[in-house]
């Protein structure tokens, strides 16, 4: 495959050098295609935004839905934030706004997060195979530990014949964190590795 | 400086350059290192290849470009198992840059050519809808009183595809493939815990360890762990892509990722014994 003629990749390509580039040492081209990105995104992000406020407020505004000049409004007392004597009228849109998102969230997370993790936490010991019964078994002592490690209105459960468990718990949350780390070193691999490829076969037309 | 120091010290130039050149080799030569497919993107496919046809599935593109290169490859497969389904698509955006995703994957995907699929009839995209988990809320509440326009600005009343879905009980399954953690726990706080709905959800290899528990407790009917994930996709839907290419090079990556933490290792204990014996 021959190398790409079209100015698209070629930018792309340029951008992908310099900005990977601060890997080995800070620089000027590191530095032009951040400033680049920032500059694009808060382009894209202002037209997203003006979009949103046409498609998801004016529109209905448009189809006789009065409501939701409230919503404009609301929005439009944010911005009070900047005024000196007036700064007080951005906390309503705040309040509204925060205890809507909680309001949303809150009614799935007590479910998802404690009664359906408690249920599958408490379970039989004993799984359909070996593998998963050790697993519950991991998971059992895991689960158990960890909770005791953060223990700290009972100074007895760091100390004597019950200090064992939080100990236990500390190096299971540490191998949990271990675990986290490597997924981490294969998320960013593999975020470059597609970066590579672009390299090697849509620029440089190297490889199939 | 002794030779363990040395090697504690090795600059960064050369720890990236041998990085770099361990990505760069096997894209040139491909080892071919078989790839084991894993249960949870086994359970993705397997939920999408029990839905009738003519099901309804609401699919979140919540990544922007930074996370195309992990979760791009993972959404096309992802896309092709549906519209080979005959499912119907409704695509939405969660991330802001979404909607600049959509069609540098729907030109991998090319549903008009490969599956005769027709836009409008067939599948849809709704465009960046602001607001996470209210938005959430709002598309599986009462989608027509969210959305008023397709991501063209067609209003969606004339849309042939969205007339019959108002909500979350006219669809069959959300799938999301996302770099967002509260992206992630949204849909399964949702879709799962407020209406019932099967979701099926794909994120970055670093955010599966916190999504796991949901997985392992049906909350989620099927996961898609990074490029691992995207690669076991291409593979169960015989659509090899870009993730089944980049499996060897991760492979081979990350084992020089493992030999530096050993060396590295190694390399602090001798400094350590060494000026033990100094003393």
């Amino acid at each position: 495959m021959p190398v790409s003629s079209d100015p698209l990749i070629w930018i792309a390509a340029f951008y992908t050098i310099a900005a990977t580039s601060y890997a080995f040492r800070d620089n000027i081209l590191f530095k032009f295609s951040e400033n680049t990105y920032i500059g694009a995104a808060a382009g894209h992000a202002i037209v997203m935004g003006i979009k949103n406020i046409r498609d998801y407020g004016w529109a209905h505004i448009m189809k006789g839905e009065m409501i939701y000049w409230v919503v404009f409004v609301l929005g439009v007392m944010l911005y009070f934030r900047f005024h000196r004597q007036y700064y007080w009228l951005y906390r309503y849109p705040i309040a509204f706004l925060v205890g809507n998102g909680v309001g949303i969230s809150i009614r799935a997370a007590i479910h998802s997060d404690f009664i359906k993790q408690i249920i599958e936490t408490a379970k039989p010991l004993t799984g359909a195979t070996a593998f998963d019964t050790f697993n519950n078994i991991i998971i059992f002592i895991g689960v158990i530990t960890a909770l005791s490690h953060f223990i700290f209105t009972y100074e007895g459960m760091h100390k004597g014949t019950l200090g064992w468990m939080p100990k236990v718990g500390r190096w299971m949350i540490l191998l949990a964190l271990g675990a986290s780390f490597g997924n981490t070193i294969m998320t960013r691999f593999g975020q470059y590795q597609g970066r590579i490829l672009f390299l090697l076969r849509d620029w440089l037309g190297i490889v199939a | 400086m002794s030779a363990w120091e040395k090697l504690t010290a090795l600059p960064r130039e050369i720890v990236l350059g041998l990085v770099l050149i361990a990505m760069i080799l096997p894209t040139l030569k491909p080892l071919g290192l078989p790839l084991m497919v894993g249960t949870m993107a086994k359970d993705w496919y397997d939920t999408v290849d029990a839905l009738p046809s003519g099901s309804v599935v609401l699919f979140d593109i919540g990544f922007g470009s930074g996370g195309y290169p992990s979760l791009g490859p993972a959404t096309i497969a992802a896309l092709h198992q549906m519209f080979e389904k005959d499912l119907k698509i409704i695509l939405m955006a969660t991330a802001l840059e979404g909607s600049m995703m959509y069609p540098l994957i729907m030109n991998k995907v090319k549903p008009e050519e490969n599956y005769g699929a027709v836009y409008g009839e067939d599948y849809v995209f709704l465009g960046y809808i602001a607001g996470g988990q209210t938005a959430m809320a709002g598309v599986l509440g009462d989608l027509h009183a969210i959305v008023s326009t397709e991501y063209t600005g067609k209003p969606i009343d004339q849309i042939p595809l969205l007339k019959g879905v108002e909500g979350a009980e006219d669809i069959s399954l959300v799938a999301y493939i996302t770099t967002s953690g509260d992206t992630s726990e949204g849909w399964v706080y949702q879709a799962y815990s407020a209406y019932g709905k099967d979701v099926v959800g794909g994120m970055l290899s670093m955010m599966t360890t916190s999504m796991k528990p949901y997985y392992d407790s049906g909350q989620l009917k099927g996961l898609l762990d990074g490029v691992k994930g995207a690669a076991d996709m291409e593979f169960l839907t015989r659509h090899p892509g870009d993730a089944i290419k980049s499996s060897d090079v991760l492979s081979f990556s990350q084992t020089l990722v493992l030999i530096f933490i050993i060396v590295g290792n190694i390399s602090y204990w001798g400094v350590k014994t060494s000026e033990k014996e100094g003393r």
